[in-house]
């Protein structure tokens, strides 16, 4: 050990090691249930690192999971093993007294700090340690309702020339109902509302449940986008307000009364998609998801991306070095498990990251500092 | 010595070395030191470096991968990262070292400096001078010197 902390917090957001593949799951739009983890369009390298959480307009991240039936009303445990691996938003992670809250000086002592960094020359003004190797476990919270956030399109209203109504795929676990608003910002619980009332009112389109659904919105429904500056549509305006709304509500059986069926006044369950829209090179408008979020017994989530997550595909290392593009990048050995926050990359086995956050406190790929380790089991099935 | 312990990704990446060696790179390890690598690079095409056959050696310290790899060049050569014992100035192997890099990722950054020599962040001031003073010239004298020394003969 003896390893020079001097280092450590060094920042660089300009780098990538380019030699390690990142798979950025979900592809275009895909009739399965499972499809948004499993076929993963060519990988591309993470986005510039932010020093703080942005949304990513990108899929949001899933744990592969095997899915190959639809479920059927006697397995509503079919939850337990969600894709959905979530967390809550990021102010949360942040509040003091969470594992003695590591940037404070100094630092909680660790047991399994290497001899060499305890001996630090007091002369020198003390390099702050790294912290201890806190490795949250993921909890899994059940999504009932997704919206393939690549399948959103917008099409013409035949009936309704200069009309366009909005179409996507889903899945569903639930029956719920999808409500599209514009020009909309979200509100506390779950709640959405619109800022233009008067020009379009929306109404909740119900669905059944089952996999792999096609929403299209029902003709009139739409709404003329003509009618809107396209700098209005293409970016969020101030406020929070997503000229495209997708507000996905699932009407959550209660545990104890599946039969009874429906809760009304529960905490919300719901998928928001927030979107914009832009006009693309032939003309046709095109949806671009900004953000997820994630409504779950009145806790909300937002959707993010976990880089390297998933199997890559072949095309960087020639399709028969599976192992490579999950093997951990330090041992090269275990398979990852170990995804480092904020900057979401999966490149590590659990027992390799700890042995990192003792000596370093970089993302092994992009340097970004290492806020929080998160395990992800993907492959255990729970029961 | 110590081969008996090695770590299994100091193995493996020796294995990966071996059978899919990358182009214009070779690196084999010390049959008495694991960590120990014989390393040559042929100079890149459309360098000064071109025709050139370098020897480096590269060591993995104990602490490896969570520190990088130390490498010198053995070959003399006329660049303006590279001193006059072989010391090459490159971030990867000091401060942007990144465990998830590894000695074929370093073997090739190493390439690719002698594709792009770097005057303004030199080892040899006297070579980084050269190069931007007069650069014909001081890529004259590189293509002397791999003449000279690396021709590997």
């Amino acid at each position: 050990m003896g390893q020079s902390s001097s280092n450590w917090r060094r920042n660089d957001y300009h780098r990538q090691n380019p030699s390690f593949p990142y798979s950025s799951p979900p592809p275009g739009p895909n009739q399965s249930a499972t499809s948004s983890s499993h076929l993963p369009p060519p990988p591309s390298l993470p986005p510039p690192a932010q020093p703080t959480p942005a949304p990513l307009p990108r899929s949001n991240y899933s744990t592969p999971y095997p899915m190959p039936s639809p479920p059927n009303p006697s397995t509503y445990y079919y939850h337990q093993s969600s894709p959905w691996t979530c967390r809550p938003p990021y102010p949360q992670h942040y509040g003091p007294g969470r594992s003695g809250g590591w940037w404070m000086p100094p630092p909680p002592p660790s047991p399994i700090h290497s001899p060499g960094m305890a001996g630090q020359p007091p002369a020198l003004p003390p390099p702050p340690l790294p912290p201890p190797p806190f490795v949250e476990q993921t909890k899994k919270v059940k999504n009932d309702v997704n919206v393939h956030k690549d399948s959103i399109r917008l099409v013409p209203d035949e009936q309704n020339p200069d009309h366009h109504l909005v179409s996507f795929t889903f899945d569903a676990m639930v029956d719920g109902s999808v409500t599209i608003y514009y020009f909309a910002k979200e509100g506390a619980n779950a709640s959405i509302s619109s800022i233009y009332v008067d020009i379009y009112t929306p109404k909740g389109i119900t669905f059944l449940k089952g996999p792999g659904q096609t929403f299209i919105q029902p003709s009139g429904y739409g709404i003329d986008l003509g009618f809107f500056v396209l700098d209005e549509l293409s970016k969020p305006l101030e406020g929070d307000i997503f000229p495209l709304v997708i507000y996905a509500k699932s009407c959550r059986p209660s545990p104890s009364k599946d039969v009874q069926g429906i809760q009304s006044s529960s905490p919300a369950h719901a998928q928001i998609t927030q979107a914009v829209i832009e006009k693309s090179d032939d003309g046709n408008f095109k949806v671009k998801v900004v953000k997820q979020i994630l409504w779950v017994e009145g806790e909300r989530y937002e959707l993010q991306e976990i880089f390297g997550l998933s199997p890559v595909e072949a095309e960087i290392n020639g399709g028969d070095h599976d192992d490579l593009e999950k093997e951990c990048v330090i041992c090269l050995s275990e398979p990852r498990d170990t995804t480092v926050l904020p900057c979401r990359h999966m490149c590590m086995c659990g027992e390799c990251a700890k042995a990192l956050r003792l000596q370093s406190n970089k993302c092994p790929i992009c340097r970004q500092p290492v806020e929080q380790l998160m395990e992800i089991k993907v492959n255990t099935a729970d029961p | 010595m110590a081969n008996s312990n090695l770590p299994r990704r100091i193995i493996k990446e020796t294995q990966r070395l071996l059978s899919e060696p990358a182009p214009g790179i070779s690196a084999s390890p010390s049959e008495d030191n694991m960590r120990y690598f014989n390393v040559m690079i042929l100079g890149p095409t459309q360098s000064p470096y071109e025709g050139g056959v370098f020897k480096l050696e590269l060591f993995l310290p104990e602490e490896y991968p969570m520190a990088a790899p130390k490498v010198r060049f053995l070959t003399k050569i006329y660049h303006p990262n590279i001193d006059k014992l072989g010391r090459i100035c490159l971030d990867i192997l000091k401060d942007k070292w990144s465990p998830a890099l590894q000695i074929r990722t370093v073997l090739l950054s190493i390439q690719a400096l002698l594709s792009a020599p770097n005057p303004d962040d030199p080892l040899s001031e006297n070579i980084a001078k050269h190069w931007k003073t007069n650069e014909a010239e001081a890529v004259e004298t590189a293509k002397e010197w791999t003449r000279l020394y690396a021709s590997g003969a």
